[in-house]
């Protein structure tokens, strides 16, 4: 009996979802067989006179009296297995005709609906022109073939929903916001809905969405058979993601939840190809005034089209011709040398594909390029009374900012984008770090409590802190006020130095080997002289492994090395702190003198300044987020590409007050307006949805970890037309009972019960 | 014998549940008596003779059917008719004194109104009112025999031991009537009125023949018989033991699905019973002892005076 009971999904027997109402029902039988029982053992004793009568009475009845007991005791036990049966809710199988007729169909549907921008692609079908029209139409064909009143519907969009954290996009947890219906009976209601379905701009989030399908047809504990379709154009992103474990897991529970009854649609068109611009972006990481910039697109083409040409844009004026294109998977990026960079401030560089393909929403890409026309830099000097070139602080001022030409006050004038500002460190408490990009510390002997937090919330914020050791440097007072704040990678434990008659330390710089990116600069520069730079005295630093600092240098004692880091970089917040472990200036180290070092402090100081541009530029589905340091004369006001003004609301954290808006749905550019600017957002489609090729359906079997599921194509299976599957024989059960406990009511009153005369 | 004072209403008196509580069977039957006659105050009976005795004038609400319309048609003025007594009717109570005549639901626990009770108060209460217009009283008590047989008498200590012996038979037998009514028929030298008082719950051909023999010679019979309310209502639900009395066995059943067959076999007896009774010229009357016994005697004194015309 159990394996009656219990074989779900078997087409040769039928099966029950709730079997211990089944087996309730059963042990329930005894009870009115007991009551008879009992009611025979339990009687009053009457004296009797008119006996004849009584037992003629008997005599005639008898026959009819054992038959309608009989009868009554058949019905209530029957009611009571009826009952339990019913409840237990028996399944009709595939093949049973008798099922058919008498099981109403119930189940619950679960739609999951790619909307990702690449289900744009136009396919040209008859009826759809997009794969999204034809995903609606698959959708609304099943719904028709649903019996409405007992099947329910769920629809979920597989769009991907993203959000900003300041200059990093996180995938969020499966939203909300993707269940475009509820668990509904309304079939109309479901198709209405799937055909208000909108095409999103943004990726497919295949794994969160599948995982929403999986909760949500869990939580429906009603339904006895579940069924998930998944429409989709099986492009790679959505299978060959770095989720791959979780699309793993999520797979084994939808054979959990779903059983058999997974049916992937592969709605993509064979032979489609796409190009795309993926990416954009300055050669190097500072873009100034000036130093001429090249800038690079990577453009690719997936699968075999025609030529492109491509188009770049400076500002929305033509860049020269950009050529034509036959763009694949292999194409390098291209390099845009003609961008005429002279005024700071914020320039949006756009790169386009013109051509004749059937998805053209990832063609263009914007960026926008923050054009440092002036660094500000606050250099603190720590040791007194020091003249020209006699300290540290003189000479990372120099080398920031060579001077080039006399100016009429008598001065030396730079025309280094750097502007440098030398103070004391006793006029550290009359600045406003925020006023500069960067700060740097030379051979400054202490900070007090409150400029180290001071320090420690610019950096935060955005800000670069370099910090340069010498003499005057009191290793207490750092490792006790700057290490718990984050502002040094690690504890100052010894200073090292060498016999003023030897050999110096040297720094493992490899111009051929590996190289840290801040020193790209360096690369196969045999003459750089940071291989040969002496380093007379250093500081010891151990290593926070809670600071995550990355060592960009290492000292060498003679050709050993000595594990001691020479320059560190680390993050703190939006920013970054840069550590050298000896002076800048002569007094420790030959490297002052060496060619390179006045390159060496422009590298330090750009690789860790924050550029400033990642809020500027966006991924469909993100909010913008306006940073707390960017000056408003009045509330800001965001448009987007079709100048229609998007909600941007003030969100005060951590006591500090910003302005953040709706997640961005459409590319382009949007426009911040500030009071007194407007300055450019660009907003792009995500890169890795590009790729339309077709991925076989066995890798989509084998994303999910090879587990059961119908692989069709983009319309619906014959089997999809004639299922019958899932019939429900609860309610006709119900409706016996409900017959029999009439007939039993109207046998009792008719064979004796509650009948008066 | 206790006094019953005067202001007293006598109907509550008719009711079987207040009977039941008094012990004494003569005084049952006075108060029986003095209710009914309060009752039929201005009423048409006159009693049980048919010999005329007076004339009286019409007063509104009495029957015109003993209006004397030979005095209307001389003097132009309604008179009624009334009668002497008869000083020689002879009327034998005939009382089942079987143990199926024990069987009864009315009254309390402390004081239960049998069918016996019943039969016996009407007894009383007929003897009285006819020692008291001077005719002669007779009893006969049986169950499977005749037990007790005095033969009628207008002495003033006939009533006396008539009451006496309704209240002493004990009733423990089976009954056989149709050999009592022979055996009585033998007996009866003069013509009689004879009241048989039975719930005659017994062989009714033996009852028939019984009877017949009694018509053959020539008295005038009348039949009531008494059942208890339960036994025509069988209102019985839940299993129940019935202990079947006179010999009868036990039967341990659903009464409720054996109400409608008992209640068509009592039917059909009952109707047989009367039947039989019409067919003789018998007057029948069925008792229910739960009801108050002027229904009864009413009946009765109905009854006679119908045969008055």
């Amino acid at each position: 009996m159990n394996s009656v009971i219990n074989s779900f999904g078997s087409n040769s027997v039928a099966w029950v979802i709730t079997p211990s109402f089944f087996w309730i029902g059963m042990a329930l039988v005894g009870v009115p067989i007991l009551i008879h029982i009992l009611n025979r053992r339990r009687y009053r004793v009457v004296a009797w006179a008119a006996m004849e009568y009584l037992l003629a009475a008997l005599r005639k009845n008898r026959r009819r009296l054992k038959f309608e007991q009989l009868l009554l005791l058949i019905t209530r036990c029957a009611i009571l297995v009826m009952l339990g049966l019913a409840l237990a809710r028996p399944m009709g199988c595939a093949e049973s005709s008798i099922a058919a007729m008498a099981g109403g169909r119930t189940g619950l549907h679960v739609f999951v609906i790619d909307n990702s921008y690449t289900m744009g692609y136009e396919a040209d079908r008859l009826k759809a022109r997009t794969h999204l029209d034809q995903a609606r139409l698959l959708g609304k064909q099943q719904i028709d073939q649903l019996t409405a009143g007992g099947e329910s519907v769920i629809v979920i969009s597989a769009a991907r929903t993203r959000r900003a954290t300041g200059t990093a996009l996180e995938k969020a947890e499966p939203s909300e916001a993707n269940i475009i219906v509820r668990s509904t009976y309304d079939l109309d209601a479901a198709k209405s809905a799937i055909d208000r379905l909108e095409p999103s701009y943004g990726g497919t989030d295949m794994a969160n969405a599948l995982q929403l399908a999986v909760r949500l047809a869990r939580e429906e504990t009603r339904q006895p058979v579940k069924h998930l379709y998944v429409l989709t154009d099986f492009t790679r992103s959505a299978w060959e993601t770095r989720d791959a474990e979780m699309l793993k897991q999520v797979g084994r529970e939808m054979t959990a939840v779903f059983g058999p009854h997974v049916r992937v649609h592969d709605l993509g068109k064979p032979g489609q190809w796409n190009y795309a611009v993926l990416d954009l972006q300055p050669e190097g990481k500072l873009v100034t005034t000036k130093f001429h910039t090249d800038f690079l697109a990577e453009i690719k083409g997936y699968g075999s089209g025609s030529d492109a040409m491509v188009q770049w844009k400076w500002d929305d004026q033509l860049l020269g011709d950009g050529g034509r294109l036959r763009p694949d998977t292999t194409t390098k990026a291209q390099r845009q040398t003609k961008a005429n960079v002279t005024e700071g401030g914020q320039h949006v560089l756009s790169v386009t594909l013109v051509d004749d393909e059937k998805l053209k929403v990832d063609n263009t890409r914007y960026r926008v390029i923050e054009v440092a026309s002036e660094l500000k830099v606050l250099i603190v000097e720590g040791e007194r009374s020091t003249g020209m070139l006699s300290g540290s602080g003189a000479f990372l001022d120099l080398a920031l900012a060579p001077r080039r030409e006399m100016s009429p006050g008598g001065t030396m004038r730079s025309d280094s984008y750097v502007a440098p500002e030398l103070i004391s460190d006793l006029e550290m408490n009359n600045k406003v770090f925020g006023d500069y990009r960067a700060v740097i510390m030379a051979n400054v002997s202490a900070l007090s409590a409150g400029q180290a937090d001071q320090i420690q919330k610019f950096v935060k914020q955005g800000g670069t802190l370099m910090v340069f050791l010498g003499e005057q440097v009191n290793p207490d007072a750092y490792n006790t006020i700057m290490l718990p704040r984050g502002l040094m990678p690690g504890k100052l434990v010894a200073r090292k130095a060498v016999a003023a008659d030897t050999k110096g330390f040297t720094m493992d710089f490899k111009p051929q080997g590996a190289i840290h990116p801040m020193l790209n600069a360096f690369r196969g520069e045999e003459k750089s002289g940071l291989d040969t730079a002496q380093v007379y005295t250093y500081y010891q630093v151990e290593l926070d492994p809670a600071a995550k600092a990355e060592v960009v240098l290492k000292y060498l004692s003679g050709d050993k090395e000595t594990n001691d880091p020479a320059i560190t970089l680390q993050s703190l917040g939006k920013g970054r702190v840069v550590l050298v472990s000896t002076t800048a200036s002569p007094d420790w180290t030959s490297l002052p003198a060496k060619p390179a070092y006045p390159a060496l402090v422009h590298e330090l100081l750009s690789g860790s300044v924050d550029v400033g541009d990642a809020w500027m530029n966006l991924e469909v589905g993100a909010e913008l987020v306006v940073p707390a340091g960017l000056r408003l004369s009045s509330v800001p006001t965001l448009l987007d590409p079709t100048k229609k003004p998007v909600p941007i609301e003030a969100v005060t954290q951590d006591g500090q007050t910003f302005y953040r808006s709706k997640p961005l749905e459409k590319p382009g550019l949007y426009q911040l307006s500030t009071g007194a600017k407007v300055v450019p957002v660009a907003v792009n489609v995500p890169s890795d949805e590009a790729d339309v090729r077709l991925l076989p359906p066995d890798a989509v079997k084998k994303a999910l970890g090879d587990i059961d599921v119908q692989l069709v194509g983009d319309e619906l299976p014959p089997s999809a037309l004639a299922k019958e599957d899932g019939l429900d024989f609860g309610w006709p059960l119900m409706l016996i009972v409900l017959g029999l406990v009439a007939a039993e009511c109207f046998m009792a009153m008719r064979f004796g019960h509650y009948r008066r005369q | 014998m206790s006094t019953v004072p005067q202001e007293v209403d006598y109907r509550k008196y008719l009711d079987p549940r207040t009977l039941a509580r008094i012990s004494s069977l003569d005084l049952r039957a006075r108060l029986i008596v003095e209710g009914l006659m309060t009752g039929m105050h201005r009423s048409p009976y006159q009693g049980i003779s048919v010999e005329f005795a007076q004339h009286r004038p019409y007063t509104q609400g009495d029957d015109i059917r003993h209006v004397d319309w030979k005095v209307f048609a001389k003097t132009d003025k309604i008179y009624l008719k009334q009668y002497l007594e008869e000083t020689n009717l002879h009327l034998v109570c005939v009382v089942d004194a079987s143990e199926s005549m024990a069987y009864g639901s009315v009254g309390g626990r402390d004081a239960t109104w049998t069918k016996y009770d019943h039969a016996t108060a009407i007894a009383a209460s007929l003897s009285y009112m006819a020692i008291q217009q001077q005719d002669s009283v007779g009893l006969a008590i049986f169950d499977n025999e005749l037990k007790r047989y005095f033969k009628p008498s207008n002495s003033p200590g006939q009533w006396k031991i008539v009451t006496h012996e309704l209240c002493l038979i004990p009733r423990l037998k089976k009954t056989n009537m149709g050999r009592i009514l022979d055996q009585l028929a033998e007996k009866l030298n003069h013509r009689s009125l004879i009241v048989i008082l039975s719930d005659f719950f017994d062989d009714l051909e033996g009852i028939q023949k019984g009877l017949r023999h009694l018509r053959y010679k020539k008295h005038e019979m009348m039949v009531f018989q008494i059942l208890d309310p339960l036994e025509i209502e069988f209102p019985f639900e839940d299993v129940t033991l019935f202990k079947g009395m006179e010999e009868m066995g036990e039967l341990l059943t659903e009464p409720r699905v054996l109400r409608e067959g008992y209640l068509q076999q009592l039917a059909m007896a009952t109707e047989q019973l009367k039947k039989m009774c019409r067919g003789m010229h018998i007057d029948f009357s069925r008792m229910n002892s739960g009801e108050a016994l002027d229904v009864s005697l009413s009946g009765f004194l109905a009854t006679r005076s119908a045969s008055i015309k």
